[in-house]
């Protein structure tokens, strides 16, 4: 910095030079510069696998840069854990959970604060928390055990939990990608009154361009590990950020499928299910679903979506009623039994459910062929084979690895879903159930994958598709419908709703249909 | 009668204490299955230092040594260097059981100093144990300290998020859980029973394990569970107290780890987690790595 530029601006409240880091085998970033100004918020936006989180938990303290600096207030600081971050100020609401299940939100809340020392004085916190609350319009029950909340719910005790600890640097990663639409702007409102009235600076991390409109002034756009660009949000347009996001002119995959029905291939008659919780929330479901069909079927997290998904892929038992595939009576049937009969099931856990981190590609593709003779003869393992049909999976889903003995940790979430969707195609399904398929997923990798479900029904496949992401729903479905507490508000054709409608019946209304 | 309750207060206290420690430091995450060797070490250390030097107060001082350094070796093993907790556990109890056969067989025996001194009637461990129960759940329920004792054995990644010192919080945890196994084994050679033996224990550190599975990680109900425990060993001492001659002492000495079985088998089931949540330490096992 020149000494000429040193006086006429500020120093940034908290900058980054020439960080780089690298993992075995990728490198993460690649000096990447960082200049945040006080009382802003700025965005840094990119791809999935850009280097975003990455450089979030690097100013977080939570990894160390294999070279850079970072600088507080024009000084140079070295944060070797986030209880440092968290001295100087520095809050940080990650994109996974970081709170314990099993207290309650007030005990989280108060879990590292600067002055719990000693004894507990719940009661002055919750106190104070309350009128927290009250100031940002947020209604959370302190008393509630974190495992009973929503999504929504929890990301608000995080970030409840950082200003508490008097945070004045707020780092959001990707806060609304577990968020319902309405929650979003509820967010957002908040984000721009604690920037306005309390000079709090918040640098959020997302890949939607919406929402860096909607509050950032400045944007640093991160690609591969690299700054692409760094711009004040009011003198550039979204062309130009998904430019410097993608790099080159992207060219998205559009399918036109034809709109032929064929005969039904899934039948579901007045299912019903419990939840973990052991609370009965998937309440007397019907729907059907026919060959060349795509069914769109919306929800808020939390109102039996997660649950018909699993009862269809036989991992949790229907309470009462029945599910006919192809004709036949499949309620009570076990999930290979149900794969092998032609189910291809994608689930929402793409980490936990959908692949195992610490296996290979070849062996993750094989968590669908293992109990297939072509590919596992007297029970050995055709490892040839399964290679072959990985880099088939990988050339044409466009996945980026580098090679297929790679482990899936490893894969971006983009990449891990593309790879997981190609395993569950290449078994040419009759009926395909996919769960929150582009959650979390840049904008190229989710029409990628939406472009794949719309290539499934082409070919015939019955696709179910269960989604919270309305323009997605609407992009692809032939018929809509939306679940609320359980039990479908509505299901009709997709040019006989709106999304405005099928909003309000995610909220439990009839809308305008009413 | 009255001898034979004091004398099962007693033997409780021992399992008490032991259990007591290994509470702490599972509520931390960390599992010390080798809390048998431990209270092995700790009692024979107490034993020699309290026979050579003619202290009780110098053999106390040693178990208590001994049992810290060696809750502060497993969490070497289990914190710094993120190895498996049974097998380091184990690695422990064998490790004690040796070295203590070696070191405590030449004075195999009465220890030879006069009886420990009783508090009104009782072993001043009993008040001791009673007094570390309150203690213990007054900081887990009601302190910072608890409050991050328990986070760092739930979920150890949000624990480091809030600032937190997972490792030192575990060191903390697992040294303390040390030192009451070795001050249970004190109390075990220098007044339950003043004599050493080969292999003396013969499993007393595994009821105490089973005991803090007993007690779903709950101080009072340790304390509960303690005194059912001691007065079933202390019966199975004395068959002739509880229908004579219908079972063998070795029969009746089983009864604590059925019961313990039990309790496992109802708080792992669906039904009992959906209605009370989840009573063990989710990372308990588990190495934290970040």
């Amino acid at each position: 910095m020149t000494p000429e530029l040193e006086h006429r601006t500020p120093p940034p409240v908290l900058a980054a030079r020439g960080i780089s880091k690298s993992f075995p085998g990728v490198r993460a970033l690649d000096r990447v510069d960082l200049e945040v100004a006080e009382g802003e918020v700025h965005a840094v936006l990119g791809q999935n696998g850009a280097g975003k989180t990455t450089l979030m938990n690097i100013l977080f303290g939570l990894i160390h840069p294999d070279e850079g600096e970072v600088y507080l207030r024009g000084r140079r600081v070295r944060f070797r854990s986030p209880h440092d971050a968290l001295a100087s100020g520095i809050g940080m609401v990650h994109q996974t959970r970081r709170l314990v299940p099993a207290h309650t939100v007030l005990e989280n809340l108060v879990l590292g604060h600067p002055r719990a020392r000693g004894l507990l004085d719940l009661r002055r916190a919750r106190q104070e928390l309350e009128a927290l609350c009250a100031r940002y319009g947020v209604h959370v029950d302190l008393g509630a055990r974190v495992w009973q909340l929503s999504e929504g719910e929890k990301q608000w005790v995080e970030i409840l939990k950082a200003l508490y600890a008097g945070v004045r640097i707020l780092i959001l990663d990707e806060p609304t990608s577990a968020l319902t639409p309405p929650e979003v702007q509820a967010l957002l409102r908040a984000l721009r009154a604690l920037v306005d009235q309390d000079g709090v600076t918040v640098v959020l991390v997302t890949h939607k361009l919406p929402v860096v409109r909607a509050v950032a002034r400045t944007v640093t756009v991160l690609r591969a590990g690299r700054v692409a660009a760094r711009l004040s949000v009011s003198d550039t347009t979204d062309h130009e950020l998904v430019q410097h996001m993608v790099g080159q002119e992207v060219t998205l995959p559009t399918v036109q499928a034809p709109d032929h029905r064929g005969p039904v291939v899934l039948e579901v008659e007045d299912l019903s299910a419990y939840n973990d919780k052991g609370v009965l929330s998937l309440r007397g479901v019907s729907l059907t679903v026919h060959e060349g069909e795509i069914v769109g079927v919306a929800g808020v997290t939390g109102n039996g979506q997660e649950e018909l998904a699993q009862v269809l892929a036989g991992l949790r038992p229907a309470v009462s009623g029945r599910v006919r595939l192809l004709g036949r009576d499949v309620t009570h049937l076990p999930t290979l039994d149900r794969w092998r009969l032609g189910l291809g099931y994608v689930p929402a856990e793409r980490t936990e459910v959908a692949s195992v981190a610490a296996l290979s590609l070849v062996e993750n593709t094989g968590l669908n062929y293992h109990f297939d003779p072509e590919f596992c003869p007297r029970g050995m393992l055709d490892r040839a084979r399964l290679e072959r049909l990985t880099r088939q999976i990988l050339a044409t889903f466009r996945v980026k690895a580098p090679h297929p003995y790679v482990r899936a940790q490893h894969l971006s979430g983009g990449n891990l879903q593309k790879l997981v969707l190609g395993r569950v195609l290449s078994r040419q399904p009759r009926l395909l159930v996919a769960h929150l398929p582009t959650q979390g997923l840049d904008v190229e990798a989710a029409s990628f994958v939406r472009a794949q479900l719309l290539e499934a029904k082409a070919r015939g496949a019955a696709v179910l598709l269960i989604s919270e992401d309305l323009d997605e729903i609407f992009a692809v479905s032939d018929r809509v419908g939306a679940l609320y507490e359980g039990r479908f508000v509505a299901l009709v054709p997709r040019n006989e709703a709106d999304p405005e409608t099928v909003g309000a019946w995610m909220a439990g209304s009839l809308g305008r249909r009413a | 009668m009255n001898e034979l309750l004091a004398r099962s207060l007693e033997a409780s206290t021992v399992f008490l204490l032991a259990a007591l420690g290994e509470l702490v430091n599972q509520r931390s995450g960390i599992l010390n299955v080798g809390l048998e060797g431990l209270m092995l070490f700790g009692g024979t250390a107490a034993f020699l230092v309290a026979q050579s030097t003619g202290s009780y107060p110098a053999g106390l001082a040693a178990g208590i040594a001994v049992g810290g350094l060696l809750g502060w070796i497993h969490g070497l093993f289990s914190i710094r260097l993120r190895g498996d907790q049974v097998v380091s556990g184990m690695g422990l109890w064998i490790l004690s059981f040796g070295l203590t056969t070696y070191l405590g067989s030449p004075h195999t025996g009465p220890l030879g100093l006069p009886r420990f001194p009783a508090l009104v009637g009782l072993s001043p461990f009993v008040y001791c144990g009673t007094l570390l129960v309150a203690a213990v759940w007054f900081v887990l329920s009601r302190t910072s300290l608890g409050l991050a004792i328990r986070s760092v054995g739930e979920s150890p990644a949000a624990a480091a998020a809030s600032g937190v010192n997972v490792a030192g919080i575990r060191y903390l945890c697992v040294v303390f859980g040390g030192t009451l196994a070795g001050l249970a084994g004190a109390a075990y050679t220098l007044s339950y029973n003043p004599v050493w033996n080969y292999n003396f224990l013969m499993g007393w550190g595994f009821v105490s394990l089973a005991l803090v599975f007993f007690s779903m990680w709950n101080p009072w109900v340790l304390l509960g569970g303690s005194v059912l425990f001691g007065a079933m060993w202390q019966l199975s001492l004395s068959p002739e107290y509880v229908l004579p001659g219908v079972l063998s002492r070795y029969v009746w000495r089983t009864v604590p780890f059925g019961v313990t079985i039990a309790i496992l088998t109802v708080i792992s089931t669906p039904w009992f987690r959906t209605r009370w949540g989840l009573a063990k330490p989710q990372a308990l096992g588990v190495p934290y790595t970040d």
